[in-house]
């Protein structure tokens, strides 16, 4: 079996490692992240990264007239019905009590304020690659949003997935907490493509397949699968021709990225649609060209 | 000259009755409606070629965006009921004869930005141009969005 993320085997030395690192991670790093000249985000860039982290089409309800940011979005899984939560800043549904510490907290190492665990429908495991500076952007954009008074939707999950120690075991066996490592082989552009694919906009989470415990599979990286989010096929964006988008150019791929519309002149359709609405068109043309230039790059994949 | 217009406009009221009826095979109404979706789609595959700067036909884009006009008014004709997806191979909900005066209003929609491209379009602003094609784009992604079953 393969483990994901690393794409490499770990014995259990490594994992209880990994959790040493977790546990230094949550009581050393986050303070320092908070103390830290970090702490006064910028919110014009973080309303950038906003867009380009897609917060918005997953927290907000796919219908005309939702409140943007009020969660609340079904998310159909093989483990039951997922709800997106309010992340706003109500304090009483949202997270309007929480602050940086707290959001660090959730991206980084996918825990509430409580110390419960996130399950992996959110995408912290992508997260939490994701830049000090960058949080703490995101942060000051997201605290300044309008609140909204919307009550969180419980979770309908199938048994026994409902328990959320299940969620810190799961942790255990397939997160590692990490940070983004620029390949100094690669190009600016490449590394910036690398960064926001594989972290910020976590295209990984809808695009690539997982395992039978909703692991990602790392071997199979953006190859798509026939059971997304929504319940439906997400396609496979690796450069594989025929299955995935070998054919399309870069210039096809930042198009899409930018208007939504498909090389044979169809428009991109569910999440996607969303994605690039809220999201990737409003990047600039150089991001869009980095993830473009990173995906070409990437090894491809026959299927789903 | 009056009897010609009389006789032409009875020809023309027995024709669409007849198109009324639609007798039509429901297979071949799909058939032929996926090849409009298709020649729309094709339309806007050579718009996204010049907005993309690939090649120079900046002055085709009204002619194609005058195409997808034209199509965009034959949308709801080529939608008659029985042919959603409940017993025939398409992609086409239910939906769409469930809440008729919405996807009515979904069509027009791409009638109206269709049009819109085709005047932005002789400015030969590339700017406004894109802007334009990428609201025909929503247009027909608010078709496809609530009234086609996902790719």
């Amino acid at each position: 079996m393969r483990y994901p993320r690393k794409g490499k085997g770990r014995g259990l030395r490594r994992v209880r490692s990994n959790l040493a690192r977790v546990a230094a991670l949550s009581v050393i790093g986050l303070v320092v992240l908070a103390r830290s000249a970090a702490a006064q985000g910028d919110a014009t860039k973080g309303e950038y990264l906003f867009r380009a982290a897609g917060c918005y089409a997953c927290h907000t309800r796919p219908v005309s007239g939702a409140r943007p940011l009020a969660g609340g979005r079904a998310f159909e899984t093989p483990f039951g019905t997922f709800y997106s939560p309010n992340i706003t800043p109500d304090p009483d549904h949202g997270i309007g009590r929480w602050g940086l510490a707290d959001f660090a907290r959730a991206l980084r190492l996918g825990e509430a304020p409580d110390g419960s665990h996130y399950f992996p429908a959110f995408p912290f495991t992508s997260y939490s690659g994701m830049r000090d500076r960058d949080l703490a952007d995101l942060w000051a954009y997201l605290k300044g949003v309008d609140p909204f008074p919307e009550p969180n939707r419980e979770h309908e999950l199938n048994f026994p997935f409902g328990f959320r120690f299940l969620a810190g075991l799961w942790k255990w066996l397939f997160f590692e907490p990490g940070s983004f490592e620029p390949d100094p082989a690669r190009d600016v552009l490449w590394n910036r493509g690398a960064y926001l694919t594989r972290h910020l906009s976590h295209c990984g989470e809808c695009h690539t397949p997982r395992n039978l415990l909703g692991a990602l599979q790392d071997d199979r990286y953006l190859a798509g699968t026939l059971k997304g989010p929504d319940g439906k096929k997400v396609p496979n964006i690796t450069p594989h021709s025929g299955d995935g988008i070998g054919d399309w150019s870069e210039s096809d791929i930042t198009f899409f990225l930018q208007l939504g519309v498909l090389p044979d002149g169809d428009v991109a359709g569910g999440a996607m649609e969303d994605v690039i609405r809220e999201g990737t068109g409003h990047l600039t043309d150089q991001d869009r060209k980095a993830i473009a230039v990173y995906l070409k790059s990437l090894p491809e994949h026959p299927g789903p | 000259m009056k009897k010609l217009s009389a006789v032409l406009a009875v020809v023309g009221a027995l024709g669409l009755s007849t198109q009324a009826l639609a007798v039509d095979e429901p297979e071949n109404v799909i058939k032929y409606r996926q090849a409009v979706m298709k020649a729309i789609g094709g339309h806007m595959a050579s718009i996204a070629g010049v907005v993309k700067g690939e090649v120079s036909y900046t002055d085709h884009v009204a002619i194609h965006a005058n195409g997808i006009n034209a199509l965009s008014k034959a949308v709801t004709a080529v939608f008659p009921e029985g042919t959603d997806n409940g017993s025939h191979k398409t992609a086409a909900l239910p939906k769409i004869w469930e809440d008729w005066a919405g996807f009515e209003k979904a069509a027009q929609a791409l009638d109206t930005a269709s049009a819109n491209l085709a005047s932005v379009a002789a400015s030969g602003d590339k700017q406004k141009i894109a802007a334009a094609f990428g609201d025909v784009g929503k247009a027909c992604g608010g078709c496809h969005k609530p009234y086609r079953v996902k790719k």
